[in-house]
């Protein structure tokens, strides 16, 4: 994934933090990076320092036309239960906005328990 | 009203207040179990409810001790439900009854558990994180509640276990 990341172009990016479900008042302890390639977007998923996401339960972004996308990463930690690279998902072409539903659940570092997180996105590229 | 003086008041009034009654669950499908299991059926009975997720690692990774309290303290009086409640839409699998009757056979659990794909319960008894545990009395009050992963033996372990004992332990 590195070698891609290096010769991408940070898209702007406006993230609008609807509610988060289940952690709703606290801190958003994920954002959202588009980085357009050639034929497709990336997206990419970093979980805020302290934080972990749950590699059992890919993240998912619910698309406008109905479509669910699964963030998806090649290395877990040992334990294979969560991410150990940025976890990524990829839509075709390269659309001025992507609008959608972000699902995550995440983990926080000593606290031992796993939190849904339910964002609206909009990004534009 | 001075500061020191108003908590004391209101300390005092939750003092007064004591635990409070267990809300009923009315969830319909469950495992482990001939019928739905109501809360009202538990009466005289010590109960520990798991707000679980197969897909939560912290959750599955509690399940050895929890199946230890139900090995431990069934024939004492203690009823262990397991609260399946999904974190995301069913596309996740996680409202699959079928998924959620393997990972019970893959842990090894024989306590009943329900499903609350709605999660009405959840709602029901305001938990924010998997997995959470409430501790209701034989009169049926919520006694003791909190989160987060435990190992057999560990310091958690050790407070839940001696929590079932003691309220085994009343009338």
């Amino acid at each position: 994934m590195s070698g891609w990341r290096r010769g991408a172009r940070v898209g702007a990016l406006a993230l609008a933090l609807a509610g988060c479900s289940r952690a709703r008042n606290e801190p958003a302890p994920l954002s959202l990076r588009v980085e357009p390639a050639t034929a497709e977007t990336r997206l990419l998923l970093v979980a805020a320092p302290g934080w972990k996401i749950n590699a059992r339960l890919k993240p998912a972004l619910e698309i406008a036309n109905g479509e669910v996308i699964r963030f998806d990463a090649p290395h877990l930690t040992p334990d294979s239960a969560y991410f150990a690279d940025v976890p990524w998902a990829t839509i075709p072409g390269r659309p001025q906005v992507v609008r959608g539903i972000l699902r995550a659940s995440v983990c926080a570092a000593g606290e031992k328990v796993c939190r849904a997180v339910t964002m609206e996105v909009k990004t534009e590229t | 009203m001075p500061r020191a003086p108003l908590i004391l008041a209101l300390a005092t009034l939750m003092a007064g207040a004591g635990p409070r009654p267990a809300p009923a669950w009315r969830n319909a499908s469950w495992l482990n179990a001939e019928k739905p299991v109501t809360l009202e059926s538990l009466r005289g009975r010590v109960v520990l409810l798991n707000f679980w997720v197969f897909t939560c690692y912290n959750c599955t990774n509690t399940v050895p001790s929890l199946v230890d309290f139900d090995s431990k303290y069934r024939d004492q009086g203690l009823t262990l439900i397991g609260i399946h409640t999904p974190e995301f839409p069913p596309y996740s699998g996680e409202h699959d009854k079928g998924n959620v009757q393997r990972a019970l056979e893959r842990y090894h659990i024989r306590y009943p558990n329900t499903q609350d794909n709605d999660s009405k319960t959840w709602d029901l008894y305001g938990i924010r994180a998997w997995p959470s545990f409430v501790l209701i009395d034989k009169k049926g009050r919520i006694r003791y509640e909190g989160a987060g992963e435990f190992h057999v033996g560990d310091g958690s372990y050790q407070l839940w276990d001696s929590r079932i004992r003691e309220l085994l332990a009343e009338q």
